[in-house]
């Protein structure tokens, strides 16, 4: 039987990009969700947003990071993910999963000037 | 590989290898010590290759920017770290480069100095909005090409060649100062710029290089940046040859313009002025381009000058935020040249962050097969990472002994 390449939680899913169907980044694995299953933990979600990456930081960075940034994550499921790589490629749409909400803002702003 | 693609990419790396900090450390280095701080820029020099080559090698071959890689192999904490220290750099460097820009225009013009820098600010915004990014590199590469100037001027002056040869190494008989080292230590940050290879490595995507690339890569890298550091000794030697003598203090661009007005009259001046305007302005867009560069990589946002704006929203933001911050440090009327003392010695503290996560991955043969490092990079790369960390730790206190190295 072929053994199986270890895989590395920290090293090859935290911090990777995560990339929508159309190929668009919209995010980071900021934190990733496990819960307890009968084959032992398993990932449940990948969380995104600076409520998720806001907790990885000490105490007192932490309350700095929230009062300027917020609380705000975007929970998505592992079934979502379709393949890791270099960047962690999902089967939806970025908007599908609220995820890139403010670049398509700034996006809808900047497409009333010219030659955006 | 296109001849004329490798021609340009060549003249372009050498035409944009100089900005306003090493302009004017170079030439305070010669004017101070004559030559006997040459060493540094081949020192530094073969360090920027060395690393900018891994990162645009990464980049040809898995498509991965820098601060990609330092958000992944730093660790968070360190990355976030590096990130918000690389804006400041950058931020300082821009403003440091606007107000050289806004100096050049003062000199040439006449007009109130924070109006110019208004207009700086204005000219450049547009030029980052209208120009694709393939011009961009072309129009203030090129024209940065007009400080060769400087490199007929330190021949014309007529230097004791022996005496150039000398400066190639470090003398250990000499009695060295503080002074000595927080000038080596400033003049190879100065080379080694850590904006230079956030930009190279996220240009050379903005390019779609790929696999096929890396002998492109190369051959930009070597020979663009050799001929760059040759522009950069070529500074030491109008410091030592031209201001030495007149114990006249480079300390500002206009000044800088007299070494090539000496040697070449009106003409070397006006090639002087205009290669500076090029080569600062270039500087600027590249900084404020970095920024955004290094914002949306850690944090994952669309990116990229070949993007339409609307599909980029929050990295068009970036650039244009950074422009704008840096208009505001430079309106505040601090001296460019001061700005730039200080971005450049902080520079140097967040090096090693920089290139440890460049080094990692270019040498996983794991992730880069066949284009992994060979052993020549990787003792090349372990011996800056290691020169650089300790330059950074000895940055700061070398800062507050020599009080912003006026001794």
């Amino acid at each position: 039987m072929k053994k199986l390449k270890p895989f590395d939680l920290a090293r090859d899913l935290l911090d990777h990009e995560l990339v929508d169907v159309d190929e668009v980044p919209c995010g980071r694995v900021d934190d990733i969700e496990l819960e307890h299953t009968s084959h032992g933990l398993a990932v449940a979600a990948l969380l995104v947003g600076p409520g998720a990456w806001a907790q990885r930081l000490p105490a007192l960075a932490r309350i700095g990071a929230r009062a300027v940034f917020g609380r705000g994550r975007v929970r998505v499921p592992i079934d979502e993910v379709t393949r890791i790589e270099d960047v962690v490629q999902l089967r939806s749409r970025a908007a599908q999963l609220g995820l890139g909400i403010l670049d398509r803002r700034v996006g809808r702003w900047l497409a009333r000037l010219p030659r955006s | 590989m296109k001849f004329a693609e490798i021609f340009l990419g060549i003249l372009t790396a050498m035409g944009g290898f100089v900005e306003i900090g090493e302009l004017t450390f170079t030439l305070n280095a010669g004017q101070q010590f004559a030559w006997s701080l040459l060493w540094v820029v081949p020192l530094g020099t073969i360090g920027i290759m060395v690393y900018c080559e891994m990162a645009g090698r990464i980049a040809a071959v898995r498509s991965r920017p820098v601060f990609a890689l330092v958000r992944e192999r730093a660790g968070f904490d360190s990355a976030l770290l590096t990130l918000i220290a690389s804006l400041a750099v950058n931020l300082l460097t821009c403003a440091a480069e606007i107000g050289g820009v806004a100096l050049l225009l003062h000199l040439v013009l006449g007009s109130p100095y924070r109006l110019l820098i208004l207009a700086t600010f204005a000219m450049l915004l547009l030029v980052v909005w209208f120009v694709s990014f393939k011009w961009i590199e072309r129009i203030f590469g090129l024209g940065g090409l007009l400080l060769i100037v400087f490199l007929v001027a330190a021949v014309y002056l007529g230097p004791d060649w022996s005496k150039v040869a000398q400066g190639l190494l470090p003398d250990a008989n000499a009695r060295e100062t503080v002074l000595d080292f927080f000038y080596a230590v400033a003049l190879l940050s100065s080379i080694m710029l850590p904006y230079e290879t956030y930009f190279y490595a996220s240009g050379g995507i903005e390019d779609e290089w790929k696999p096929s690339d890396v002998g492109l890569n190369r051959l930009v890298v070597f020979v663009g940046f050799a001929l760059g550091g040759l522009l950069a000794a070529s500074l030491v030697g109008v410091g030592t040859e031209y201001f030495g003598p007149r114990q006249i203090e480079p300390q500002s661009p206009g000044a800088a313009a007299l070494g090539a007005a000496h040697a070449f009259g009106e003409t070397g001046l006006l090639l002087a002025l205009g290669g500076m305007f090029f080569a600062f302005g270039g500087a600027a867009i590249e900084t404020s381009l970095s920024s955004a560069y290094n914002l949306a990589q850690f944090a994952g946002w669309p990116w990229g000058k070949h993007l339409p704006r609307r599909h980029a929203g929050r990295f068009t933001l970036s650039w244009i935020a950074t422009f704008a911050l840096a208009t505001l440090v430079a309106l505040s009327g601090v001296n460019p040249v001061t700005i730039v003392e200080y971005s450049i010695v902080f520079s140097v503290v967040i090096l090693p962050f920089t290139y440890f996560p460049v080094l990692a991955v270019a040498s996983d043969r794991n992730i880069m097969g066949d284009h992994a490092n060979g052993w020549l990079a990787n003792a090349l790369g372990w011996f800056y990472l290691v020169l650089i960390t300790a330059a950074g730790i000895a940055a700061l206190p070398l800062l507050v002994l020599t009080q912003g190295g006026r001794g």
